[in-house]
């Protein structure tokens, strides 16, 4: 156990190492290229971009810091989703904590019920701020009995990729943009046929998001009380017709031979991305934040569905994924202020349609549809719209807006594990169902210790 | 069993010679000592006849049989050595049984055996104890053991008791000699220790830069030495050396100084000589007005006195005095010419070993001998 | 047991400590002054351990009584309930399982090949050198770096492996999504990089076998595999000791790999203690059970770091 100990403090006291080392590197930096820093407010904010997203909001920060004198924003890149939540929770009312924090999108309830955040409606109603034009679906995920918590930020849908070249290739008729399972495994089957078992037709990440969607689209509930829409989920389900309809379908492409298994994992969606880029899978669900990484990886065109749905039943419409931006209450009023200034910044519509443009993630502002960066990339790649077009034609209701509940982490873990059975030839109703057992005396426990009273 | 070397050559470069032209037979049940100070190649030697590292050139027999390309186990002699290489891990038994195990002998064999060597080398009492639970000289009879134990008829020792203090060395000294006799082995003894090879040896191999400066029994080196490396090695106090130079043929004594000139056996040609005087062969006068030599320092050794004299001529030796004689420091004294000694040529050859009269002619033949 | 311990400490016993009353009766006074000192002299290192070791410890093994809400308070106290839970979970106990196949998999296969390779390093040949610098290479590569190594092998589609596979023609083998191959993924990974460091030592012990053993073994007639099993093996017997015991720890211990290659997957097939203790503690934020956790797998290495010394014990013999 000391062992044990010693590797986890280890681990922890390098963290905070490396994190006091980001704020001297950010502090000496801002001070030398902002002369007025001094008079400034300095607005700390946690954030978890790489890659082109981090790129960007620097940008939004560098250009946000000179476009006015009241606020210096310092952005400081925290590590991965998880571990980040662990962190805010962890500061919260010490001076290493920031006063605007991004965090993902299954932290919500987790976030929200610490009580360690302003709500943003607060300063919704204190500026009269128009939200309406603000992306409805992404709104509701973030809110709690019509209170917006906090702002969607970084946003993506769900979406199925597909190589259009290597379809017209093997002379295959494209999936339709609003695609059946039935009509995926009919491309899927025939890729891998037509090329002789050289390019793998479909690739499902095992990833709980998607098993979420699958759920969502079907318009059927994880957890109960409205998937936490109107009360602390006492229960989830996993093993439901809906999962196994899906869990079906992917089974059925198992066996046919045209699905390709790359785990779970960000080693998973490596492999997964690579193996398409390199013409050795057809299609595959991912988010629509990796359409740029996409399309600037193949010259081979790259075609774009809506997430699949039940045969014989209409979509109700998937929810969004990503990260959206927290005010901590633990800051001064004027902190608290500026992040909230800085958040409005990034959600105008000509940030947004720069966002969209440089990273997939999509512009939830209505008015970046119009902007012309965004008109442009529509030209180039007419694709990249179908993300766009999923989220504005969805209207939200209770099983379409994210699962409101604490411990999804863990939810995900189970679902994946029950995937990966099923991936491997397991049996989908017991995989599901030991799933869902434990997932249940996980919520029970949580419950308890959370003092939920039912 | 007997061992003979033919030209036995070692080198590690095919450049310079580790050993060259070794030539010796040895006999069966002989005890043999192969003698030289450190980096004279004689532990290369041995190892070379027990088969641990290659000869690079010449041939080796035992028992008239070819056995330079065989492995060490085929060559049926067993080793000692210097740490005695016993295992740490094994008691003493099963150390002295090791190589009896190895070859997979019949285990009522191994212990009548064992048993037999413990009780002969009289270890029988600490037979359960590990090796670092015994004393130095304990060791040293364990390893014995092992080689009793092996049966084999040559035993090779590689300076086997350096490791012991002087009193346990002549103890066992004496103890292998017995043992050796008593086994009837044919012993190859590799030693730096001039008395351990004096004292031992039925013959012993004078090594020295590369090469074989003599082969004889003890005596015969003692006395007879072929050169002046071989008649300082041998003895202690260590021989005196005297630098003398003949002018002219024709001259019959080689003077030191008017009280001290050495007579020669024959005419010998101009050039410089060395004189080789033991300790022990000087006789001093003292209280005389003829005196060509001051004293520089007096040892006691109990039987002895080992005086250390300074010549007129600034030449320095030692003198073994058996008598308390009232010599006192700085004194002034005559050294007289011995009756004993040895002439060698200018490259440390003998010429002559002077004994009893003047002109000895045996000895004289016997010396020039020895140097060709 | 106890007159073994007797035995074991008897050349202690000789020079412990004259007890307080022995050394009063000698005219040594301890008085109050001089437990000040000593307080003084220890109080620095007790404190550091207080703070960084002896607390963490006592806290976890607290919280281990305890489930935690969201902010990792512990809130209600449920006695042993977590440690029933754990090891009546199926999930826990393959974990357990999992754990315990790979930590002996990899002590034995580090510890077999760490000594062939300094056996085969040991030889005198042309171009050792490079050879033992490459052997003992693994030493300096971090975890990150080896992770991609493998992780490109292991590729499912542009892997190392794979290319071998179908250049054979053989049925392609899905190294990190199916359950069995990829705890030998996991497995091979970790030896390799466990390897630098247990060659180096092996390497040390075995030059530091004398020489003049082996040839008077070989004089005795002993065959080289006799010498092997008899002599280097014996020889190194403590550094064998020493390195099962590291190595068995530190596999308990494996984070690093297991994070970067599966992420305990697939179907928990990887997901070995430490993994979730992590997950639990630091994903879902379940302190309480990630604390049960910790104290099982502390007496889970204690025991069998106590049944390594009671069977080794034996076989280190000098």
């Amino acid at each position: 156990m000391k062992y044990l100990r010693h590797f986890l403090e280890f681990t922890f006291y390098i963290r905070k190492f490396l994190l006091a080392a980001l704020i001297f590197l950010a502090t000496v930096s801002s001070f030398g290229t902002q002369a007025s820093a001094k008079t400034r407010t300095k607005i700390v904010f946690w954030h978890e971009m790489t890659g082109p997203a981090q790129v960007q909001l620097n940008k939004f920060v560098n250009n946000y810091n000179q476009s006015q004198s009241n606020y210096t924003v310092i952005p400081q890149f925290e590590g991965n989703y998880n571990e980040a939540v662990q962190k805010i929770l962890n500061t919260h009312g010490t001076s290493a904590s920031p006063a605007l924090f991004q965090s993902m999108d299954i932290s919500t309830n987790q976030i929200a019920s610490s009580g360690y955040t302003t709500p943003v409606q607060k300063f919704i109603n204190e500026d009269n701020y128009d939200v309406s034009k603000i992306s409805s679906i992404a709104r509701a995920f973030y809110s709690q009995n019509g209170k917006q918590l906090s702002m969607p930020f970084n946003t993506s849908q769900p979406v199925l990729y597909y190589n259009a070249s290597l379809l017209k290739k093997y002379k295959i008729t494209p999936p339709p943009v609003d695609p059946s399972y039935s009509d995926i495994t009919r491309v899927a089957k025939q890729l891998y046929q037509h090329s002789d078992k050289k390019v793998k037709g479909l690739s499902i990440e095992i990833y709980g998001w998607f098993f979420e969607q699958f759920l969502a689209n079907s318009g059927t509930s994880l957890a109960n009380n409205n998937d936490g829409h109107s009360g602390t989920p006492t229960s989830v389900s996993f093993d439901n017709p809906a999962a196994i309809a899906a869990m079906k379908w992917i089974q059925t492409n198992i066996k046919n031979g045209s699905f390709m298994n790359y785990g779970a994992g960000t080693n998973a969606s490596t492999n997964e991305m690579a193996s398409f880029l390199s013409g050795k899978l057809g299609m595959f669900l991912q988010s629509s934040a990796s359409i740029s990484q996409l399309t600037a990886g193949t010259k081979d065109k790259i075609g774009v569905t809506y997430y699949p749905h039940l045969d014989n039943k209409k979509a109700n419409g998937v929810s969004i994924g990503g990260a959206s931006l927290w005010i901590s209450n633990d800051k001064s009023l004027q902190e608290q202020r500026g992040a909230w200034e800085f958040i409005k910044y990034l959600m105008s519509p000509t940030n947004q349609a720069s966002w969209q443009s440089a990273t997939g993630y999509l512009a939830l502002n209505k008015g970046s549809q119009n902007e012309p960066v965004l008109q442009k990339l529509y030209q180039h790649y007419p694709s990249s719209k179908v993300p766009s077009l999923q989220l504005s034609k969805t209207s939200p209701n209770n099983t379409n807006s994210g699962v409101f509940m604490q411990g999804l982490i863990q939810e995900r873990t189970s679902v994946q594990t029950a995937m990966e059975q099923i991936y491997n030839g397991g049996n989908i109703r017991q995989a599901l169902q030991e799933a869902e057992n434990s997932m249940n005396s996980a919520v029970k426990s949580a419950n308890k210790a959370n003092k939920v009273q039912n | 069993m007997s061992i003979e070397l033919k030209n036995i050559a070692k080198t590690y470069d095919n450049n310079s010679w580790i050993l060259k032209g070794i030539n010796t037979r040895i006999k069966t049940g002989e005890f043999f000592a192969i003698v030289g100070p450190s980096g004279c190649g004689k532990s290369t030697l041995l190892r070379m006849i027990a088969g641990l590292i290659p000869i690079s050139s010449g041939d080796l027999q035992i028992d008239n049989h070819s056995v330079t390309n065989l492995p060490p186990c085929d060559r049926n002699l067993t080793m000692v050595f210097q740490d005695y290489a016993l295992f740490p891990f094994l008691d003493v038994e099963a150390n002295v049984g090791f190589g009896l195990k190895a070859r997979k002998m019949d285990v009522v064999k191994i212990e009548e055996r064992v048993a037999n060597a413990l009780a002969l080398v009289d270890l029988t009492a600490v037979k359960k104890r590990k090796p670092r639970e015994l004393s130095g000289g304990q060791r040293q009879r364990v390893a014995l053991a092992r080689a009793i134990a092996s049966d084999a008829k040559i035993c090779l020792m590689d300076e086997p008791l350096s490791n012991l203090d002087a009193q346990l060395r002549g103890k066992m000294r004496s103890e292998i000699r017995e043992l050796q006799q008593r086994l009837g082995l044919t012993l190859i003894y590799v030693t730096h220790d001039q008395i351990e090879a004096m004292t031992m040896a039925d013959r012993i191999m004078v090594l020295n830069e590369q090469q074989v400066q003599q082969v004889g029994s003890p005596a015969e080196i003692y006395q007879y030495p072929a050169n002046s490396f071989v008649a300082t090695f041998f003895g202690t106090p260590r021989m005196n050396l005297l630098k003398a130079h003949c002018t002219q043929i024709h001259n019959h004594s080689l003077v030191i100084d008017p009280q001290l000139s050495f007579p020669t056996p024959f005419d010998l040609p101009a050039g410089d000589y060395f004189i080789g005087i033991r300790p022990q062969s000087f006789t001093i006068v003292a209280q005389i007005s003829k005196a060509n030599a001051t004293i520089k320092n007096i040892e006691y050794l109990g039987t002895e006195f080992i005086v250390y004299v300074e010549l007129d001529n600034g030449a320095k030796i030692r003198i073994a005095a058996a008598k308390q004689s009232s010599l006192s420091l700085n004194e002034r004294i005559l050294v007289k010419t011995p009756e004993d000694f040895l002439i060698f040529d200018h490259a440390g050859r003998a010429i002559s070993s002077m004994k009893g009269t003047q002109k000895n002619g045996r000895t004289t033949k016997q010396a020039v001998q020895t140097a060709q | 047991m106890e007159e073994q311990l007797n035995k074991q400490f008897k050349p202690l016993n000789k020079i412990a400590i004259p007890k307080l009353q022995k050394l009063k009766k000698i005219g040594y006074d301890v008085n109050a002054k001089d437990k000040i000192y000593a307080f003084l002299f220890l109080g620095p290192s007790l404190l550091i351990l207080s703070i960084f070791v002896f607390y963490p410890m006592l806290r976890t093994l607290y919280l281990s009584f305890f489930l935690t809400n969201t902010l990792g308070k512990p809130t209600v106290f449920v006695g042993f309930n977590n440690y029933v839970n754990l090891l009546t979970s199926s999930t826990y106990l393959n974990s357990l399982k999992a754990t315990i196949t790979y930590v002996i998999a990899v002590s034995m296969l580090t510890l077999v090949l760490g000594i062939l390779l300094a056996q085969a390093a040991s030889k005198k040949i042309a171009g050792i050198n490079f050879f033992r610098t490459i052997f003992s290479g693994t030493m300096g590569v971090s975890v990150s770096v080896a992770a991609i190594f493998w992780l490109f092998i292991f590729n499912p589609s542009v892997g190392l492996l794979d290319q071998v596979t179908t250049f054979l023609h053989l049925p392609t083998i899905n190294w990190l999504t199916q359950p069995g191959w990829a705890m030998l993924a996991v497995i091979i990974s970790t030896v390799w990089m466990n390897l630098g460091f247990t060659f180096l030592i092996f390497f040390g012990a075995l030059q530091s076998v004398p020489k003049f053993l082996y040839e008077a073994a070989e004089i005795e007639g002993a065959s080289k595999s006799y010498q092997f099993f008899h002599i280097t093996f014996p020889m190194i017997s403590p550094t064998i000791f020493f390195i099962s015991i590291i190595t068995l720890i530190e596999s308990f211990k494996s984070f690093g790999l297991i994070d970067l290659m599966t992420a305990g997957g697939p179907d928990n097939a990887t997901n070995l203690m430490v993994y979730r203790i992590y997950q639990d503690a630091f994903l879902s934020g379940n302190y309480g059970s990630a604390s049960t956790q910790s104290v099982i797998l502390a007496i889970i290495i204690s025991l069998f770091t106590l049944m390594q010394f009671k069977l080794l014990e034996k076989k280190v013999t000098y």
